[in-house]
């Protein structure tokens, strides 16, 4: 009976993945691999030969000739324009196109800005997972990455970039490079099965595509990703920690600036409201006092007794005044329908706004709400130094305040 | 050695510049000659922040061991240290030439390059690399295998690494001021150097150097450091805790800690009030007794759990026959020990620096462990002729600064 009432409210839509060029083709066959549902695959690529070799159900051989770009972007932008037909074809009826490339190279830094704009001139949503090259690609690679970024970002209504430099702490020197290419690749891969299961799960809670737009839409913006599993007693904050702990998120430092995050939280049957509400505590610990949070939750048996926590944001400067005007109830008005789908949902929203006046010292933060560091109380003496952070608490603050203890 | 040695270590701890001048007698034993001391700033969790101000302080602190000791001090024994510093265990395997059986003193080089030879952080540099054990052909229990016959020589490394620019930066400071630095050491290797005898480390010892920023551990198991490692906590938190909850100046809050402060509760009566006296001699706020304790037991308690946790997690707190060995100034606060015994679980002791000579009372004190430390490290190293194996890559540090 519930299904019925969000079907009638929306309808799942049909995602499509498509892998461009020979790091889109690499991340597609690993998401393949992973037997992602729920979304068809397409692999595009100028060399027939990688194409030949895709497990993607559908292939586009973009141009005639069948070789590849040679990491000329020219070269793969017209061989993407000669192909436009068919991919207007392979376009049709999606209504949500994640568009994974590397930028750098000649197919995905040349055709990627041309597929995205097909892909919406088709109806589709376009949301691009791109890589920058690492620096020691050179700079020439870098000039064609950002070249296409900014072509790309006029097309696609989400991107979201990776630099790949900032997965030094997932590649080290020692780390043979292909390695250090796959553990980016996963990365990436990890994202887009959160973005998919997000969008199209059956989601007590769901997050919806326009607040996930809200949430990455920034101009000159870095993604701030993060995934984590865990079980046990301590799992919600244990996946947590997991997911703040990935290398996107600078140890959940630049969280604090984000002002849309959206957290996801996935679970088997025995997920409760109450590990919800611990694991928002938490959350809170880590973003700054103006941020809005959308949340999501959805239940999956086949995750057993695991929990699956996303967090996604971005920073950057901030594109919403101007859409604000077009979409006003997109941002704050979407998550509250919601709260009434059922009788146990406000639950969550209250525990969510309960600590932020129980803060102790809330005089002390007034005067630094935008250099806020990771919580929102004073760290005194270690104000400007690395903060001691273990078990997601910052050990800075005093003791007597995280355990709750009032002095007279 | 011959004739007796002057060594000279500098620790650039949180709270403290600390510098010892030793004497390194011919029968191995050290005599404390002087030692240098000044306040230190610009120093946060054991590592400079503030060039300029903490290079003043070790100037100062350089110019008083100078005076004290009247040697002139151009050579140091550098002590690093920071939340950065990590440790693992690595054993290195190498099979010897076809034309030779012998284990010669290249072999044992070689063995240690396999060790290092292992993914860390690329920005990490190894600081020392500990020899465990060795092994000759899987025999076990190998003191010194330079001359044995075997094919195949095994060796179980200690290594510690830190992040290279953070130690740099520490070597940048102290070069500025004209001193040449002779090694690096991990400041608590210098004062598990100084604190734990032979047979602690034998039958299985923790160390923890309670220090102003960090708190340094050490792990000997049969005869080797086995685990090691520092957390970012210290007695500056609990400076900065009393400074925040009781709304007092730092200094205030340091001095209230030094002269009042303890970590058993329920000792004090209610309504037992500490007055604090403005810089005047007037009597100002009061602070209760229990509120001071409570604050600072809160923060001891959660360091220890920490540390606890990190070595519940290398699983040593069954092997400690030697129990739980307590130094740096933090453990001079009052109750420590017990405390550390009830969270721990394991028979804890206070120490300060011994195997020492020459005007040892004035530095028997838990707080000169490190400093004095770097002084018993040193002797080690000359000791072993070999100095690849207790060597560090500190050339490669310097060579690399260019």
């Amino acid at each position: 009976m519930i299904e019925f009432t969000r079907a009638s409210k929306q309808r799942t839509p049909n995602v499509r993945i498509v892998g461009l060029g020979g790091a889109g083709g690499r991340i597609i066959e690993l998401l393949i691999s992973e037997q992602l549902e729920g979304a068809s695959f397409v692999a595009m690529n100028t060399d027939s030969r990688i194409l030949s070799a895709s497990s993607a159900q559908e292939k586009v051989q973009l141009g005639a000739s069948g070789v590849g770009a040679g990491g000329d972007p020219d070269a793969g932008y017209s061989a993407t324009n000669e192909s436009a037909a068919i991919l207007r074809e392979s376009f049709e009826g999606a209504d949500l196109v994640f568009l994974c490339a590397g930028l750098g190279g000649g197919t995905g830094s040349g055709g990627a800005p041309m597929v995205a704009n097909i892909a919406r001139e088709c109806g589709a949503t376009v949301v691009s997972l791109v890589t920058v090259p690492f620096s020691f690609e050179g700079k020439r690679r870098q000039e064609q990455a950002q070249t296409a970024l900014s072509q790309l970002s006029q097309q696609a209504q989400i991107v979201v970039v990776y630099e790949n430099d900032r997965m030094d702490s997932v590649a080290s020197a020692a780390t043979p490079a292909n390695q250090s290419f796959a553990s980016a690749d996963s990365i990436l891969c990890q994202t887009v099965r959160a973005l998919v299961t997000m969008v199209r799960g059956s989601g007590v809670l769901r997050v919806g595509l326009d607040e996930l737009e809200t949430t990455l839409r920034r101009t000159d913006s870095r993604c701030l990703f993060g995934y984590g599993e865990s079980e046990g007693d301590t799992r919600a904050v244990d996946a947590l920690e997991r997911a703040l702990r990935n290398p996107l998120m600078d140890r959940g430092q630049m969280l604090s600036e984000a002002r849309d995050i959206v957290v996801h939280v996935a679970g088997g049957p025995d997920f409760s409201l109450v590990e919800l509400g611990v694991l928002m505590e938490h959350v809170h610990r880590h973003v700054g006092e103006n941020a809005r949070l959308h949340i999501g939750v959805s239940s999956d048996s086949r995750l057993g007794g695991k929990l699956a926590v996303t967090v996604i944001s971005a920073t950057g400067t901030d594109t919403e005044p101007v859409r604000k005007a077009k979409l006003p109830p997109a941002p704050v008005a979407a998550p509250e329908p919601r709260i009434f789908e059922s009788d146990a949902e406000p639950e969550p929203f209250n525990e969510i706004d309960e600590p932020e006046p129980e803060l102790p010292l809330g005089a002390a933060k007034k005067g630094k709400a935008q250099q806020m560091q990771f919580e929102p109380v004073n760290r005194g003496r270690f104000e400007k130094s690395e903060p001691t952070i273990m078990d997601g608490q910052d050990l800075d603050v005093p003791t007597f305040l995280r355990k709750g203890l009032r002095i007279k | 050695m011959a004739k007796d040695e002057i060594v000279v270590g500098l620790e650039i701890g949180t709270s403290k510049v600390c510098v010892v001048v030793g004497e390194i007698k011919s029968d191995r034993s050290i005599k404390v000659i002087g030692v240098g001391e000044a306040a230190s700033r610009g120093v946060r969790k054991g590592e400079i922040v503030d060039f300029d101000i903490c290079g003043k302080c070790i100037r100062e602190a350089i110019v008083e061991a100078e005076e004290k000791s009247d040697v002139l001090i151009k050579n140091i024994y550098l002590g690093v240290t920071g939340a950065h510093m990590e440790s693992f265990n690595s054993r290195g395997e190498h099979f010897l030439p076809e034309d030779r059986d012998e284990i010669a003193n290249e072999d044992i080089e070689a063995v240690q390059e396999k060790a290092r030879d292992i993914t860390v952080s690329a920005q990490n540099t190894f600081l020392h690399t500990v020899l465990q054990h060795y092994y000759v052909d899987g025999q076990a229990g190998v003191l010194s295998p330079v001359g044995m016959f075997g094919r195949k020589l095994e060796a179980d490394f200690h290594i510690i690494h830190g992040i290279a620019s953070r130690i740099k930066n520490t070597i940048r400071c102290v070069k500025e001021l004209d001193l040449e630095i002779e090694d690096i050491v991990f400041n608590p290797f210098a004062a598990a150097q100084v604190v734990l005898d032979q047979q602690h480390k034998n039958i299985g010892a923790l160390m923890i150097d309670m220090g102003g920023g960090t708190t340094g551990y050490m792990v000997y198991l049969d005869g080797a450091v086995k685990y090691s490692g520092v957390l970012g906590l210290g007695g500056d938190h609990i400076t900065n805790d009393l400074s925040l909850g009781l709304r007092i100046p730092m200094a205030k809050a340091e001095k209230l800690k030094i002269e009042h402060g303890c970590v058993t509760l329920g000792n004090s009566d209610p309504g037992d009030v500490i007055s604090l006296r403005d810089e005047h001699g007037f009597a100002g706020k009061e602070i209760e007794r229990e509120t001071l304790n409570t604050i600072i037991h809160l923060r001891v308690r959660e360091t220890l759990e920490q540390l606890k946790k990190r070595l519940m997690e290398e699983n040593v707190m069954d092997m400690l026959g030697g129990g739980v060995v307590l130094t740096g100034g933090s453990s001079m606060l009052r109750g420590v020990k017990h405390l550390a015994e009830e969270v721990l679980g394991v028979p804890v002791q206070l120490t300060r620096p011994h195997n020492v000579t020459g005007n040892v009372s004035a530095f028997e004190n838990p707080k000169y462990s490190t400093a004095i430390g770097l002084v018993k490290y040193a002797q080690a190293t000359f000791e072993i002729e070999n100095k690849g194996v207790l060597g560090s890559i500190f050339d490669w540090l310097i060579s690399g600064r260019k």
